[in-house]
């Protein structure tokens, strides 16, 4: 292709934009076309490193070969490459009918952030970036091992964004990497802005209610999982990372797990499966006993539950069920209202609301510790999505003790487990003990 | 040996503490059930050491495969089909006893038919998972109730109720000759580790089974037996024994926590001994289903592309479960469970031979050249 038919493509492709630069540098017997989109490149690094050794180079092949020599310089294979190329922040030079692409991108959202979802008091505080480079540099600078490998690809047909794969060579598990890449070839969806949309794409379960995937925002856990043999997926323009396959015990870990010692490490993780049990059972407990067995608890208790419930209208469901209804309600109300009204609204729901409720003898008083109680345990859960997942859960437990009493509510208890047992992430059981036993059978024949 | 196989075989044990076993053995209490019991032990060992060293020698590998292997196609399938009534109906003991625990115990007012669905649903859907899914799921379980129920025993040993003077009373009448029920009874412990039948598919590693392994089931049998038999006893006394329905039961009764907010330990023991039932039912009814699947091929029953062959079998086990929950009584549940095992106590140690057969067989074919 000639240079004028060159020019005459680059600009057909790009003649919906009004923003692509064209720019024909001219030097005695020298002649350069350039083309980028001014808003996404560095300009004084154009000027100093493109522009200025153009007018002091001799001749065009003394200033190719310098071209090449630039750290900046990418190798660009097609054509078609170029477009996405400058839609990315590279710059084309056309010289002598040939391209060379230099990556001048400028970026403002390569500044880390400090963690705010995943809080812990010890340990590094630092969270991912918006950028992708930004977050393959804090990665690779806590991971040192040559194994590192990183896959860039693209996804969303419209906005094409960038994807990076990134896992560990040596210690990757092969059969949940190729299920992820497979299940990434497949999204084809028009816009993908998020890795939480992302997750949902992949997961291939429009109806799954446990998370497939962690999403983290901490470097150290990114870190940690990735020695662990597992896949991150990171998305530009987005905080948060996510790590498949994952184990249902991977939601119950905190990061602060490792900074603390064993019997401290120990009580924590205590408290927080006693408070996963306590959030999922404690409504449904309290409609068995009260509802079905009340000859479960001691006497003095029973008659102390009781005497609370004198004067409440409802079975102990409804009363549950509207007292937990209203704490989702507070909760959601608190996630969305801007932090200076929030505070307002947690009072007057809170305070405000379980006083009168129970003054007005609506729900018993030791319902309003119960749900207290409830919301408190939720939040002990340290990974987001496993704790919205529990607070749907929950409501399935009060039905099944609302409809079964108490041996329906154990039943249920079982069969969860018995659902988390048989659900994969990534062809990895979601719930197991013993990480060794399962690949040792996956091994052997099917089971 | 790998740890799930000690499940298989636990499960099977304390499954049995809480159904018709105690009281199979209790009512025979001063006609031989000491020394039926101590026979029982023997043979089931030595059941136990035989089956799994012929597993262990075909790793991976499950009874319907072997035969397949080895026998002809008039003999393994109904034999197969007879495997799988034999264990639909040891689940099906196992479901309708703890419906009518539940009922008596737990929730007197609500229908049984209900009760029992809720026990049949949360079971039946496990049943088609695979084998392996199955075992992690027991061990989860295990996990969560095995602490408490251990707990439990605890209190019955170290509480001021159990008076060993009884205990001491009931093992005077080691002299007597053995009786044939209480045998059976306590020969259907040991049965676990017929689960290996099935559940073969999961132990693909060689495993050791020597001496010590032996000493270990022999020691867990010897408790679970020991505690099944004689707590009882040493709560209610000797005389009138035979008189209570669910003799554990009335024992976890008398049991009482000081400073718990739940004093009658009773409804701990029935929750996570539902635990419990709730695995021995799954196990039982997987080995169900896995046979049936062998026999009509239920994996290759499609429609619209769909397998929903292996979900066949399902509803027919609802239908019969819920039948047999509305018209058996209790007295005819402790009947018709005290001849299954006697049936049992024929059918197993006879399997032997036909493990000796496949031996052979396999070993021909081992032997002579790939064809």
């Amino acid at each position: 292709m000639s240079s004028e038919e060159n020019i005459k493509w680059i600009n057909e492709q790009f003649k919906d934009t009004n923003e692509l630069t064209m720019k024909t540098l001219e030097d005695e017997d020298k002649k350069a076309e350039l083309f980028y989109i001014k808003p996404l490149i560095d300009v004084g690094l154009l000027q100093q490193i493109v522009i200025k050794p153009y007018f002091e180079m001799q001749s065009e092949t003394k200033y190719i070969r310098y071209l090449k020599a630039l750290p900046q310089f990418q190798d660009s294979k097609s054509q078609e490459q170029l477009k996405t190329e400058v839609l990315n922040g590279n710059v084309v030079l056309f010289i002598q009918n040939k391209f060379y692409l230099l990556d001048l991108k400028f970026s403002f959202n390569d500044q880390t952030n400090t963690a705010s979802v995943e809080t812990t008091i010890h340990g590094s505080q630092l969270a991912l970036s918006d950028n992708i480079a930004t977050n393959i540099n804090i990665i690779r600078s806590d991971y040192h091992q040559p194994t590192l490998y990183v896959e860039y690809s693209t996804i969303g047909e419209v906005n094409n964004h960038k994807l990076a794969i990134i896992y560990d060579k040596e210690k990757v598990n092969k059969n949940a990497l190729n299920i992820i890449t497979e299940k990434l070839q497949q999204v084809d969806k028009q816009v993908i802005t998020s890795t939480v949309q992302l997750s949902n794409y992949i997961n291939n379960k429009k109806y799954s209610l446990f998370p497939q995937l962690i999403m983290t925002e901490r470097p150290d856990r990114i870190v940690y999982n990735l020695a662990g043999g597992k896949v991150i997926l990171l998305v530009d323009g987005n905080p948060q990372a996510l790590i498949a396959p994952v184990y249902f015990f991977d939601f119950m870990t905190s990061m602060e797990d490792n900074y603390h010692s064993f019997y401290i490490s120990f009580f924590l993780k205590f408290l927080r499966y006693t408070g996963l049990f306590i959030s999922l059972l404690l409504p449904g407990l309290y409609i068995g006993i009260t509802s079905f067995a009340p000859e479960v608890f001691r006497t003095e208790l029973a008659l102390t539950i009781a005497g609370s419930r004198i004067g409440v209208p409802f079975s102990s469901f409804v009363e549950v069920l509207f007292m937990l209804f209203f704490m989702e309600m507070l909760l959601e109300a608190s996630i969305r209202l801007p932090k200076t009204i929030s505070a307002t609204a947690t009072t007057v729901g809170g305070l405000i609301l379980g006083t009168a409720v129970t003054e007005a003898s609506l729900a018993s008083d030791i319902m309003v510790i119960i749900v207290s109680a409830v919301a408190i345990s939720t939040f002990v859960i340290p990974i987001n999505e496993m704790a919205f997942t529990i607070r749907v859960i929950r409501f399935f437990f009060i039905l099944a003790a609302t409809l079964l009493g108490l041996a329906g509510l154990t039943l249920a208890l079982y069969a969860m487990i018995m659902y988390l047992v048989s659900i994969d992430s990534f062809g990895e059981p979601y719930l197991k003990f013993n990480e060794k036993k399962t690949s040792k059978t996956k091994a052997g024949e099917k089971i | 040996m790998s740890r799930f196989y000690y499940y298989l075989i636990s499960i099977n044990m304390v499954a049995n503490i809480i159904a018709s076993v105690p009281a199979i053995l209790l009512h025979y209490h001063n006609d031989g059930a000491i020394i039926s019991m101590l026979l029982s032990i023997a043979a089931g060992v030595l059941l136990v050491t035989l089956y799994t060293k012929f597993f262990l020698k075909y790793p991976g590998k499950t009874l319907p495969e072997l035969l397949e292997k080895t026998t002809s196609k008039w003999f393994y399938l109904p034999f197969v089909f007879l495997l799988a009534v034999l264990w639909f109906v040891a689940g099906l003991i196992t479901l309708i006893t703890f419906t009518f625990l539940l009922i008596r115990y737990l929730s007197p007012e609500m229908p049984i038919i209900l009760i029992c669905l809720t026990l049949i649903l949360s079971v039946i859907f496990g049943s088609i998972l695979k084998t392996d899914r199955i075992m992690y799921t027991v061990e989860m379980i295990m996990i969560i109730t095995s602490p408490l129920i251990l707990f439990i025993f605890f209190k019955a040993y170290s509480s001021k109720s159990l008076n060993w003077d009884f205990v001491r009373e009931a093992a005077l009448y080691i002299n007597q000759l053995p009786n044939w029920h209480s045998f059976s009874a306590c020969f259907f412990l040991f049965l676990g580790a017929a689960n290996l039948f099935i559940f073969n598919r999961f132990f693909t590693d060689k495993q050791k089974f020597g001496f010590r392994q032996i000493m270990f089931i022999v020691l867990i049998s010897v408790g679970t037996l020991f505690t099944t038999y004689f707590i009882p006893i040493g709560f209610n006394g000797f005389e009138g024994i035979n008189d209570l329905v669910y003799p554990w039961i009335s024992t976890t009764d008398s049991i009482r926590m000081d400073y718990f907010i739940i004093e009658r330990v009773l409804f701990m023991f029935l929750l996570f001994y539902l635990g419990i039932a709730f695995l021995s039912i799954l196990i039982h009814w997987h080995a169900a289903v896995e046979f049936l699947k062998f026999i009509f091929k239920l994996e290759k029953i499609k429609y619209k592309d769909k397998v929903i062959g292996i979900f066949l079998p399902l509803p027919i086990f609802v239908a019969i479960s819920l039948y047999f929950v509305t018209v058996l009584t209790e007295y005819q549940l402790f009947q018709y469970s005290s001849y299954f095992y006697d049936v049992l106590v024929f059918i197993f140690p006879g399997m032997i031979l036909l493990f000796t057969y496949i031996n052979r067989r396999m070993k021909n074919e081992e032997s002579s050249p790939e064809n």
